[in-house]
């Protein structure tokens, strides 16, 4: 790791590993959202919907089971991305949020790394709920899970988001 | 709706078949949240870092002076996936049937019911201070 720093700034390292985290977040909750769209509001096939609907219509119409192996890899990508940088938080970031007294901040900013394991958890009966799509058994706890999913990664995504804001790597 | 996708392999065709990694998926989906709820509740990690020094402690262990803080999260983390790991394994143990009756609507009414009680565990930063 030395080696590197030859050639980039602590910061601009860590900058770096924030980026991706961000990016790989942002392919997770594009995905998470079509699956859940497509669960909330399925499109009836053979009704030509997909192709003659607009733009709500067609980002509903996604095959869901294309998407559940993606998730999962796009999740734990990003969770271990967070969790790498998070040590860094805990000192360069946290620290002074701290001091400044934002509280609230740094409270909704735990509860999105708790809900970060706890939807790692779920990962495994996802995609299985996911990859056996024609059972009917799965339907109602697929959706709901997926839905479920999908809301965390909206919190999570958007909490990342407020707490760069109120500091961020290299401030 | 298609079941798979047409790179699907043989293996991941047997797991999406296996009753063995039902069980066990649902299982440790429902005591993901559970493990981790109380770990965090109880403060109880697997082990300590101490991200200054990259100080690892086994178990709790408070910050020390002038060495920064202490992070929990991590072993709060370990305890859950190897907790939530063993309850899934154990269950494939158990017959069909009983694990049949395990209601599969658990694996997203238990993570909903963990969020407030994780919120009121946070409720040091909910002050306006």
């Amino acid at each position: 790791m030395d080696a590197l720093f030859d050639y980039i700034s602590v910061n601009t390292f860590w900058t770096i590993l924030m980026i991706v985290h961000g990016l790989l977040a942002v392919a997770l909750l594009g995905a998470l959202t079509h699956q859940a769209m497509s669960v909330l509001m399925p499109v009836r096939q053979g009704a030509g919907a997909a192709a003659g609907g607009g733009f709500v219509t067609r980002f509903r119409a996604v095959q869901g089971a294309g998407y559940a192996t993606a998730v999962c890899v796009l999740w734990i990508a990003t969770f271990i991305f967070g969790a790498w940088i998070y040590a860094k938080y805990r000192i360069y970031v946290r620290i002074p949020i701290e001091q400044q007294g934002y509280w609230k901040t740094l409270g909704i900013f735990e509860l999105k790394e708790h809900l970060a394991i706890i939807g790692l958890g779920l990962l495994p009966v996802y995609w299985l709920f996911w990859k056996n799509a024609r059972n009917p058994e799965y339907d109602s706890p697929r959706k709901w899970l997926t839905v479920c999913l999908a809301a965390m990664c909206w919190y999570m995504f958007l909490t990342g988001h407020i707490v760069n804001n109120v500091r961020g790597y290299g401030s | 709706m298609s079941t798979t996708t047409g790179t699907t392999s043989s293996a991941s065709t047997s797991l999406i078949s296996s009753v063995a990694f039902r069980t066990f998926a649902v299982v440790f989906a429902i005591a993901t949240p559970v493990i981790y709820v109380i770990c965090e509740m109880k403060n109880w990690p697997l082990f300590t870092y101490h991200p200054a020094t990259d100080r690892i402690d086994l178990f709790y262990a408070a910050s020390r002076r002038d060495e920064g803080p202490a992070m929990h999260w991590y072993g709060w983390i370990a305890n859950t996936i190897i907790g939530a790991g063993v309850l899934g394994a154990l269950a494939t143990l158990l017959p069909e049937s009983v694990t049949k009756k395990i209601p599969l609507s658990l694996v997203w009414i238990v993570p909903v019911v963990s969020v407030p009680i994780l919120i009121y565990a946070l409720r040091f930063f909910w002050r306006w201070e």
